[in-house]
């Protein structure tokens, strides 16, 4: 608990984004996740890591409700977004996923053209009254996500048929051009090479100015790159969430120093 | 020696050899398994696909020779003996190679690769050898009636005694007609139907709807041409066609077409059903993420993936529709006619295939040999179609995998 309320007093600076409290989540008859509380904040990018199946994927997946499509799935608790309750009848999971957008693990463009697959989510929402404006936003979210250069000449050309580094950010163009509020990324970096690893990297840092980033890694040294908290998963508990400098150096709890240590996971 | 005899007699020699030469293999190779190159059992194997082999092969040259009639039907007794003796010789031979170097796993390999070769070639064969009977008596047919007249004729008014009109205009287009009435009806059910079987229904509707469909699946088609006869054609003629001053017959180009696209449902549903799950759940997951309904996914992700797949499916029910008759006999009558009106009765090329060759007619003559020139053009027009359907279906696929 100790962690617990020292993270909470160094929130109170910037605002939370999203609270759970008590959040459980069963896959038939396996819980899968343990009671977890967690406050996210505005502006920040927080790191989800955990030895695989930990929880931590499913977790980020109840934010903005994925885990509806899956039918024997059940969540219990309360998760806020900006004093919501998003698991209230009266919230439209489809909605609620246009303000918290998701990149995935393997990059999924659209079988359509690049600039299509950007204005995916403008379209749907009606984002933009005519041409002219779409442009605009197409051409702003590539730009965010560092990819206008690459691609400005080849718009027309089909988003599958980019390398895969450029398929990632053009997913992370797609959910950015959709103007969420917090960006859920699971994984975002597993299918990449370095270079286009680093290159998201950049982009997230980037996209903390403007969003609420929550990011899902296995990789600890990515944690410490990119984010500015990070939470600790295991077997479905939260362990430890507290400033991302912390939990790599001095961490309170004896299993997140023998994962960060190597020692288990 | 009649060629039953003889091919027993050599799976008798066979059997033999096999037993001969695990027994030589053992011997060959004394104390030390490990001496020999194969498994004593391959050394048998070899052995009796040796004494087989040239047995069998000696019995087709001969049937061969004989369905060239180049071999007098007399000769079967002495084909027999030959096969038995290619059968003895193999034998020897195979027994004489056992030895400790002697590579017998490799020959079997080699010699089982040669049967699989041999039961592909003659799935091919035979699609080449119905073309070229239907292409031989189609020639003939040409020669007593003129090509021009076939294709462009828009006149079928066959008659016993000659000087018919044979333009295969007519049946072609009713053809055209019925299936084109049968995929309206088929593809949006099916594909609906297929949708919400993958997209919307639960486990367990789907556990249940899905064998439902299949079931009209396992419908011979004279039963849908019963339903046709004594249930839709009625129902279309008195509520339909009669109110609307349309005709009054009971059997029309609706009728067939409208079941024809029943029976083609499942077809359609079970190919998109496919289809339309190969399309990788991350591009559904992409989607809802970004905040489309269920529909909107469906419409403006799903879709355009499986697209072309699709397509492949509805090409493939395409060609099933053209090729069917008993609905048509049935359903739409045998009057063959060029007209627009779908409650008016119409054939198929197929109808005609079958009452043209089922009459009393002197073989030779253009009326009987009509049906071969009819039954090429429509096996072009169906293997056109099959292979534009593979085509697609295939780049589809190259697409995820």
């Amino acid at each position: 608990m100790y962690d617990i309320n020292r993270a909470e007093s160094a929130v109170t600076q910037q605002d939370i984004k999203i609270s759970a409290r008590n959040v459980q989540v069963y896959y038939g008859d396996t819980h899968a996740i343990k009671d977890v509380n967690v406050e996210i904040l505005d502006k920040t990018v927080t790191a989800f890591i955990g030895p695989s199946g930990c929880g931590k994927s499913t977790f980020l997946r109840c934010i903005n409700r994925m885990n509806d499509t899956i039918d024997i799935a059940r969540i219990e608790g309360q998760i806020r977004l900006d004093g919501e309750d998003i698991y209230d009848r009266r919230v439209d999971p489809v909605q609620l996923r246009a303000k918290v957008g998701m990149v995935f693990q393997k990059p999924n463009p659209f079988p359509k053209s690049i600039y299509d697959n950007v204005a995916y989510g403008p379209r749907i929402h009606g984002l933009a009254r005519n041409k002219t404006e779409l442009d605009e936003i197409v051409e702003k979210s590539l730009r965010g996500s560092a990819l206008w250069n690459e691609v400005k000449d080849r718009l027309d050309e089909p988003g599958t048929g980019l390398s895969g580094g450029q398929q990632q950010r053009l997913c992370i163009a797609r959910a950015v051009a959709t103007a969420p509020e917090v960006l859920l990324m699971d994984e975002p970096c597993s299918a990449l090479d370095p270079i286009a690893t680093g290159q998201v990297e950049e982009l997230i840092d980037q996209l903390r100015s403007e969003y609420s980033v929550v990011i899902v890694t296995h990789s600890m040294q990515q944690a410490a790159r990119v984010s500015q908290k990070t939470a600790f998963f295991h077997l479905g508990n939260l362990v430890e969430y507290g400033e991302t400098d912390d939990i790599f150096t001095k961490p309170q709890d004896s299993r997140t120093e023998a994962y960060i240590s190597g020692r288990i996971g | 020696m009649p060629l039953s005899w003889a091919l027993l007699a050599s799976l008798l020699l066979a059997v033999a050899g096999y037993l001969i030469g695990r027994s030589r293999a053992f011997a060959v190779a004394g104390s030390d398994i490990r001496s020999l190159h194969s498994r004593p059992i391959y050394h048998g194997a070899s052995v009796a696909l040796m004494t087989l082999t040239p047995a069998i092969i000696v019995m087709i040259a001969a049937s061969l020779l004989r369905m060239a009639k180049a071999l007098s039907p007399e000769a079967v007794g002495l084909v027999g003996l030959l096969a038995l003796a290619a059968g003895i010789a193999g034998l020897g031979w195979g027994i004489t190679r056992i030895g400790a170097g002697y590579q017998a796993r490799n020959v079997v390999e080699r010699i089982v690769m040669g049967v699989l070769i041999f039961c592909s070639s003659i799935a091919i064969l035979t699609t080449a050898g119905i073309v070229l009977s239907l292409i031989f008596e189609t020639g003939h047919f040409f020669q007593k009636y003129n090509w021009l007249d076939f294709f462009l004729g828009t006149e079928w008014t066959p008659r016993f005694q000659g000087n018919s009109a044979l333009g295969i205009l007519p049946l072609l287009w009713g053809t055209l007609y019925i299936s084109l009435i049968a995929l309206l009806v088929a593809v949006p059910i099916g594909m609906f139907a297929a949708i919400y079987m993958s997209e919307y229904a639960s486990k367990r509707v789907r556990g249940i709807a899905k064998p439902a469909i299949e079931v009209l699946a396992g419908i011979p088609t004279i039963v849908y041409g019963l339903f046709a006869l004594i249930t839709v054609g009625p129902m279309l003629r008195d509520y339909f066609a009669q109110p609307l001053g349309l005709g009054n017959s009971g059997s029309s180009v609706l009728t067939a077409g409208l079941v024809m696209g029943i029976m083609l449902i499942p077809f359609v549903s079970s190919l998109s059903d496919d289809i339309i799950n190969a399309v990788p759940q991350s591009m559904r997951d992409g989607a809802l993420g970004l905040g489309s309904t269920p529909s909107e996914t469906i419409r403006q992700v799903v879709l355009p993936a499986a697209l072309p797949g699709v397509v492949g499916a509805v090409l493939l029910a395409a060609s099933r529709a053209i090729g069917e008759t008993m609905i048509v006999v049935l359903g739409a009558g045998a009057a063959a006619k060029l007209g627009l009106n779908p409650f008016e009765a119409m054939t198929t090329i197929t109808v005609k295939i079958v009452s043209q060759l089922t009459g009393d007619n002197d073989f030779a003559a253009p009326e009987t040999l009509v049906a071969f020139a009819l039954g090429l053009t429509l096996f072009v027009i169906t293997l056109g179609l099959n292979i534009v359907a593979l085509y697609i279906v295939r780049k589809y696929r190259e697409q995820y995998e």
